[in-house]
């Protein structure tokens, strides 16, 4: 019951960073990470059901409050006038998905034996590729968009591949991912204050402080 | 062990303190418990700090370490004493004893590291400390261009020896030099050390340095420099080479390339105008001749036959302790030539015996000991590699024994040349009349101190050296013999010559005054040599000339450029620079300002990763 509850999430999981991959519309995108951040918390508390390790308890809350709560309201408190992100570099939103398609099958066809050797069940070489393919999937989102706000989308959609891998195959201690959220809390606003605007692109952000630098030699 | 360990904690107090004193307490104490270990034939190990399990900083001497610590400790002593007056000259003295502190302290701790990674952390060091020497004039054009050069050559030697010490490890699993013993053949192993060791004691193709760094620095870290950190290089050759299982192509390499950098660094020493630069390859000369003596060990050894791989590893060590005592001689003295006459062009020099006696006596001793002949210390080293050659039909194998009387023949020839640049070199500075307008002046005591002590040992050495060595069971000759008859020739000849001699002006070609351009040059002693060697120099004259008349008939000026040609740097150096040069520019197009980018390139090394994982991991 619990697995196949997990399988469905994990489901879930992949429609959630395609709807990422592919949104221009801004609020949307934001929900979507939130949804995503919903079922991580949800995972993480069927891993507990499953496991019975109270870390996993703890960071089912973290998720929640955090990545589910926090960021994405920052995020929208900060952001007032952007509505789409239509700059997209390299790779169309299509072509983004059909990428993530071969994503997965390699990460499948390059991880599964090496996990079977480690011994692990198959629910949790699914855990692990899942991870693998979510932190992949993010950096294609970071170099496929353009905009500041994306972009930052694209490191948490990373941030969550790290953390799925983690539940499923080597977990880390709570304080570590305690820690990274709340590095990534402070990259958001950082990234945010430095972009001078959610309109703005990181190569603007350059020109600008070129203008104070001067010209490159 | 207690000496050794007073002996590093003073050179570290002299570099903080900048005590002059220090440095010379430091050195006496070194060269003291060196000189003690190898007379006891003691072996000593001792871990000093563990960063991590496996990686710590740690010592092994024994008597091949105590011989070169032995070595660069007696080298570094007189040139510390030298340096006492020498470098009050210099705006930044105190960094220049501070630099010079820690450049002789890394190389006696590289000497005697126990482990390689010590090994490779104190050769950085000693890279880098003697990187800063050579910079020490940084505002002029010439050094900075020399530092880069250096820098660059020293860092591809550090990684070669990056590269062989990884295999090792590999190999063997260990990083203790104590315990590193090498039951299989590895060319890639051999061929590393080789290039990583070669690159730092200037053996050619990997010289171009030398003749760059040795003549930009200040006198005393040239003679440093050329005297004994050149020599780590050889210790390091020889440490390993002892611990691999040795193969009959490796001895020939090191032999050939032995014998090429001895004649080659000669041939080039003969054109060199520059004082110091024409020390510089002679340098690549001498340790072209060590090279050759490991090379002969290793073959001899390979052919068992112990008593010629002894006798070629006795005539290599010997020439390593000789050529750091009388090529320090030579920087020194020359060093204060250079001071006093402001120039180190030869060719503006001359007459210089008349203001300082004392330093052209210790050039000459210098000169001669380098130029191996007897009865100094250079004789002995190169009678020994003589003898080995010699015995070249104890290998039995008629294509060996060919090599090796092609090299005897050609470390003949190389031995008349450098005796050849010498006569060069000494009658240029201080014989004849004054080429220049010069205010100069004798050294200073502490200065004439510190080279009379290099030039009493290359005596002491020449002289007695063989006594030691007859013991031993070699037949060397009686040097003290050899030298009363060639002193006795030369006094009586000197007399015989001066009961004859009438003393008149040269004829001037009809000129009523002449003057000291119409001297006897460096150039036009070196021209008959110029043209029998003119294809390895492949020397090439533009003649260009302004005339009166449309006809060309009226020469009104004419400019002549004489050029000869840089083999290695025209065909090695630069299209290796120029290719690398290529790549970078396609690799710099991978360069945006985008960051999405670099992100992207991320992404495809990930990718490549999980492919390599997946297939072929």
């Amino acid at each position: 019951m619990i697995d196949a509850a997990i399988k469905t999430i994990f489901v879930l999981l992949y429609v959630t960073v395609a709807f990422i991959m592919t949104r221009r519309d801004i609020i949307s995108l934001i929900s979507t990470y939130a949804t995503q951040s919903f079922l991580l918390a949800c995972l993480a508390g069927l891993l507990y059901m499953q496991e019975r390790h109270a870390t996993l308890l703890w960071l089912a809350a973290l998720i929640l409050i955090i990545k589910m709560v926090l960021i994405p309201s920052t995020i929208r408190s900060i952001q007032k006038k952007m509505k789409r992100d239509m700059e997209f570099a390299y790779v169309s939103p299509t072509g983004s998905l059909m990428l993530s398609i071969v994503i997965i099958l390699l990460s499948y066809g390059a991880l599964s034996h090496l996990l079977r050797e480690l011994g692990l069940g198959q629910l949790f070489a699914l855990g692990a590729i899942t991870g693998v393919s979510f932190t992949m999937m993010g950096l294609v989102v970071i170099f496929s968009r353009k905009l500041v706000l994306t972009k930052i989308i694209g490191y948490l959609a990373m941030e969550d591949g790290v953390m799925i891998f983690s539940m499923f195959v080597a977990e880390l201690p709570l304080i570590i991912e305690a820690l990274i959220l709340v590095d990534l809390f402070m990259l958001i606003i950082l990234s945010t204050i430095l972009a001078l605007g959610m309109e703005t692109t990181i190569e603007e952000v350059h020109k600008r402080l070129q203008v104070l630098v001067g010209e490159e030699k | 062990m207690d000496l050794f360990t007073a002996g590093f904690a003073s050179m570290m107090g002299g570099a903080l303190l900048r005590s002059r004193v220090l440095t010379l307490l430091a050195c006496l104490l070194i060269a003291g418990a060196a000189g003690i270990f190898l007379t006891e034939n003691q072996t000593i190990t001792a871990t000093f700090y563990e960063i991590v399990p496996g990686l710590s900083f740690a010592v092994h001497i024994d008597r091949l370490a105590a011989f070169f610590m032995l070595t660069i400790a007696a080298v570094s002593f007189c040139v510390s004493l030298y340096s006492v007056e020498y470098i009050n000259q210099y705006k930044h003295k105190g960094l220049l004893i501070s630099l010079m502190n820690i450049f002789i302290l890394s190389m006696l701790l590289t000497v005697a590291a126990g482990n390689t990674f010590s090994f490779l952390f104190f050769w950085e060091l000693m890279a880098l400390s003697s990187f800063f020497l050579v910079m020490f004039e940084y505002d002029n054009d010439k050094t900075r261009k020399a530092g880069l050069f250096y820098f660059i050559m020293t860092q591809l030697s550090t990684l070669f020896l990056f590269i062989a010490f990884s295999l090792l490890y590999s190999y063997t699993g260990t990083t203790s030099m104590e315990k590193i013993i090498l039951q299989e053949k590895s060319t890639f192993l051999f061929l590393a050390l080789f290039i990583g060791f070669g690159i730092k004691a200037g053996i050619i193709p990997f010289h171009k340095w030398l003749p760059y760094a040795h003549p930009a620095s200040p006198s005393n870290i040239s003679a440093l420099m050329s005297g004994v950190m050149i020599k780590v290089a050889i210790y390091g050759l020889l440490r390993f080479l002892l611990v691999l299982p040795a193969e009959l192509w490796w001895g020939l390499l090191i032999l050939g390339a032995g014998t090429v950098s001895a004649l080659l660094g000669v041939i080039y020493a003969l054109k060199e105008h520059d004082i110091k630069g024409l020390l510089a390859y002679h340098s690549i000369e001498n340790i072209g001749i060590i090279y050759m003596g490991i090379g002969l060990f290793v073959i001899f050894s390979h052919y068992n036959v112990p008593a010629l791989a002894a006798m070629s590893m006795a005539a290599a060590l010997f020439h390593t302790l000789n050529h750091a005592l009388f090529k320090s001689l030579l920087f020194l003295t020359a060093g204060h030539v250079v001071h006093t006459t402001k120039t180190r062009n030869i060719d503006e020099m001359g007459g210089l015996i008349r203001q300082m006696p004392y330093t052209a006596l210790l050039f000459l001793i210098g000169a001669m000991a380098i130029s191996g002949l007897p009865p100094f210390n250079g004789f002995v080293s190169e009678l020994l590699l003589f003898q080995a050659l010699f015995n070249a039909s104890a290998v039995h194998n008629p294509i060996i024994e060919l090599v090796l009387i092609i090299c005897l023949s050609l470390l003949a020839l190389t031995s008349a040349l450098a005796a050849a640049c010498f006569v060069k070199a000494f009658g240029m500075i201080f014989l004849a009349m004054p080429r220049s307008a010069q205010k100069t002046h004798e050294a200073s005591w502490p200065m004439l101190l510190g080279e009379g002590l290099l030039a009493l040992a290359c005596v002491i050495l020449g002289i007695f050296s063989p006594l030691y060595l007859n013991s031993l069971g070699y037949a060397l000759p009686n040097m003290m013999f050899i030298g009363g008859a060639l002193l006795f020739s030369i006094l009586f000849f000197f007399l015989l010559a001066r009961a004859n001699t009438r003393y008149c002006e040269t004829w001037g070609c009809g000129l009523i005054s002449q003057t000291p351009r119409m001297e006897y040059t460096a150039s036009g002693f070196s021209e008959p040599i110029v043209t029998i060697f003119s294809t390895i120099y492949n020397p090439q004259k533009h003649v260009s000339k302004e005339f009166f008349d449309k006809s060309q008939t009226l020469v009104r000026e004419g400019h002549v450029e004489f050029h000869l040609m840089r083999f290695f740097e025209e065909y090695l150096y630069m299209p290796i620079a120029n290719a690398a040069m290529v790549i970078a520019s396609r690799i710099d197009t991978l360069h945006q300002k985008d960051m999405g980018a670099y992100i992207a390139y991320v992404f495809i090394a990930a990718v490549i990763l999980l492919l390599w994982v997946g297939w072929f991991a």
